[in-house]
């Protein structure tokens, strides 16, 4: 079976191979990543478009060639071959014998070990894989240290699921006081987005300030069900990604790209979800169609798409077609952010900290002062596609859904 | 609500069922006159007389064979094989015909009988009066198979097998027979297939059947009092059909299965439960399987030695103390 180039984007014409994860012979799965592709947009993980074998490589790393091409040979699952028999010897011996066994047998990987080499049991490898965790951080309880499913509850319990933004590992200059960090691809590609971005797009900044106090008080009203059931917090962005969705029905004109001297308006909106990869540059995965989808149904897709995002296992699919983008800086309370546009679309939101503010309240007997939940929401608009006032408007009725709408109903 | 002897119940489950419904008949060694080898029947013959409560010669062949046949024209026979063991004598009427009338005959024919039978070790009865062999029955498709732990579940497991309109294999597990246990009053039928909940616990989850069931609930008690180890015990109670819903739900709260099995290690029924955890609920699993069982090797007669080879309490806790962190 022929291993093909990925699309990697609409826009995307060609690819790089930049790793291979298998070698000649390695037993490959749709389930692991074979080899990873970069483009001018992305970098990616692709696994194997069925089980089997690795027979030949064409493409070697570096190389780049269009979608479509054939890089790969792979032979397709049933034959028998030659495997790690990982599981049948001692995983630690390097003079593990090799076996013929058919290719659907795999053995066990490291990562599938925790600090102290035990394997991990599959309870405890579906929680650390749904939760994207390294085991290896995580304290057993059990016989030599043996992580069970019990000390990752208490893991997670104790905030290791919440994925706490980690400081970048301390730099160590050298003698003239300088360290030298080389760009990955990620952050060259980033890097070269963002450029191009601000040399094509004149931007403009606009920010409204709105009160949360209606999504508070809903979040409060489910979140230990939500996280119960659903397994993850519920936060306030599924709520403005929902508000923005809305919105755009109304000013559709932002949900748009810019094509020579036409705006090109799209009646899907798919909103892109912009995830820091842990501060080596930028992703931001789309989510298709978000206006057709309930609230509950938005969160999750939202969390599905930053948790493959951070975990390498976004598909190509997920950076095609994208209409609009919102973007979250809020995790550091932040107050404001500028936002740069995600090419070729014509505006991006940022959403930063929401904070308790002292707040005037206007009621029938005067005017009073209260504690709300405040947070900043910043548009850049290219202009482009559209003026301010249209900008304007647009984020006026994103402030107003967010503010109006009963959202405790719409949770129920 | 009454406390009965696991041998009461027995007889009572039978005459609730004989007052019930003029076709059921009772046949066996020793049944009638003698109330039976281990008392379980007495006071039948008596009730019903010798019309209904037959006392047969030895021969286990003519007892389920002449099951079969009054089965297949119009009765309702309770069989007795004095000790389970002797099932290998009269295989071939149980698993090539017994079990296979109703498909052969394109579901003419049903066979709606009940073999009760005397299973089990720890009464020093030897290899050859000993073995617990509910493992082979439920191999034989075609076959129900129950076995109770306790008089609750003889009267109305019972009851219910006698209105199965299959055959069903029905095994008293002999050294349970003087153990005590409240039987609630007036009719009493339960459903085939289900297991129990007996304790809930959130480390481990016992699955036991017969005669270990007490020895799992004695064994979860010690965990839970000397090791802090808190055990679910789930009693089987029926092999086929066999309950997976809730044997599965409740291995998958605890994410770990111990079973505690009277017959022989191999191809027991822990086997087929580990196996089918396996397919199942694989990703719930959260340690290694653990089967504690009877080694494969013939029942010794002497009292050390038929304790040392069946699971006792005291090898249950120690077993999933080793091993279940």
């Amino acid at each position: 079976m022929d291993v093909i180039m990925p699309q990697l984007g609409e826009t995307v014409a060609e690819g790089t191979v930049s790793v291979w994860h298998k070698a000649i012979g390695d037993t490959v799965s749709t389930k692991e990543p074979l080899f990873d592709v970069s483009s001018d947009k992305v970098e990616m993980e692709v696994p194997a478009p069925a089980e089997g074998t690795l027979l030949e490589i064409r493409v070697d790393v570096g190389i780049t060639v269009p979608v479509g091409e054939v890089i790969a040979i792979i032979m397709r699952e049933g034959e028998v071959i030659e495997v790690d028999a990982g599981l049948a010897g001692k995983p630690e011996d390097p003079a593990a014998s090799k076996a013929a066994v058919p290719a659907r047998e795999v053995s066990i990987k490291a990562a599938n070990r925790d600090a102290n080499g035990n394997p991990l049991s599959p309870a405890v490898r579906r929680l650390v894989a749904q939760n994207s965790l390294d085991p290896r951080a995580i304290t057993g309880s059990g016989m030599k240290g043996r992580i069970k499913k019990k000390d990752v509850l208490a893991y997670l319990a104790n905030g290791g699921a919440s994925r706490t933004v980690s400081a970048p590992p301390p730099l160590n200059f050298s003698e003239d006081d300088t360290e030298i960090i080389p760009f990955n691809k990620l952050r060259k590609l980033t890097a070269d987005h963002m450029v191009r971005s601000k040399a094509t797009s004149p931007h403009v900044l606009q920010a409204v300030e709105a009160d949360f106090v209606r999504v508070a008080r809903a979040r409060a009203g489910v979140s230990g069900a939500w996280k119960k059931r659903e397994g993850f917090s519920l936060t306030y962005l599924p709520f403005i990604a929902k508000a923005v969705c809305e919105a755009i029905r109304e000013f559709p004109r932002v949900n748009a790209a810019i094509d020579g001297e036409n705006l090109v308006v799209f009646r899907r909106v798919n909103l892109c979800i912009a995830v820091d990869l842990d501060f080596d540059g930028l992703v931001a995965p789309v989510i298709k169609d978000a206006d057709q989808m309930p609230l509950q149904e938005l969160a999750r897709a939202i969390r599905d798409v930053s948790e493959r995002a951070r975990t390498n296992q976004l598909k190509p699919g997920d950076f095609t077609e994208g209409t609009y983008t919102v973007s979250n800086s809020g995790v550091f309370g932040t107050m404001i952010t500028a936002p740069i546009i995600n090419q070729p679309q014509v505006a991006i939101l940022s959403t930063d900290g929401i904070t308790k503010k002292p707040v005037v309240i206007e009621t029938e007997d005067g005017d009073t002062i209260g504690i709300r939940p405040v947070g900043v929401l910043a548009q850049s608009f290219d202009h482009r596609a559209i003026d301010g006032a249209y900008s304007a408007a647009f984020l006026n009725r994103v402030r107003e859904i967010i503010q109006t709408r009963d959202w405790a109903t719409v949770l129920s | 609500m009454a406390e009965l002897t696991y041998r009461e119940a027995v007889a009572e489950a039978i005459a609730q069922e004989m007052r019930r419904d003029e076709d059921v008949v009772f046949l066996g060694e020793d049944i009638g006159a003698a109330g039976g080898v281990f008392k379980a029947t007495v006071g039948l013959f008596k009730e019903f007389g010798p019309e209904r409560v037959r006392d047969t010669p030895i021969s286990e062949q003519a007892i389920l064979g002449a099951a079969m046949g009054s089965a297949m024209t119009g009765l309702k026979p309770i069989a007795e094989i004095m000790f389970s063991d002797f099932l290998a004598v009269c295989w071939d009427i149980v698993a090539n015909e017994i079990a296979k009338a109703r498909y052969m005959t394109g579901g003419q024919m049903s066979m709606p009988l009940v073999i009760r039978t005397a299973n089990g070790g720890g009464s020093r009865f030897g290899a050859q009066h000993s073995q617990s062999v509910e493992n082979w029955a439920m191999m034989i498709p075609g076959l129900k198979v129950v076995a109770p732990s306790s008089p609750a579940d003889v009267k109305g497991l019972l009851a219910a097998a006698i209105r199965d309109p299959d055959p069903v294999m029905f095994f008293e597990q002999k050294s349970l027979y003087p153990i005590k246990g409240f039987v609630p009053d007036g009719e009493l039928v339960d459903e085939l297939g289900t297991a129990k909940v007996l304790r809930d616990g959130g480390d481990v989850t016992i699955v036991a059947l017969a005669a270990m069931v007490p020895r799992a609930m004695k064994a979860a008690e010690e965990l839970s009092a000397q090791h802090g180890i808190e055990a679910t015990v789930v009693d089987v109670r029926s092999l086929v059909p066999l309950d997976t819903q809730t044997i599965l739900r409740e291995i998958s709260k605890t994410g770990r299965l111990v079973t505690v099995e009277e017959n022989p290690r191999l191809c027991g029924w822990g086997a087929e439960i580990a196996s089918i955890v396996a397919d199942e609920i694989f990703w719930d699993l959260d340690g290694p399987i653990i089967r504690i069982t009877t080694p494969h090797i013939p029942l010794p007669a002497a009292d050390a030695l038929e304790d040392a080879t069946m699971p006792s309490a005291e090898r249950i806790v120690r077993e999933i103390v080793e091993n279940i962190d």
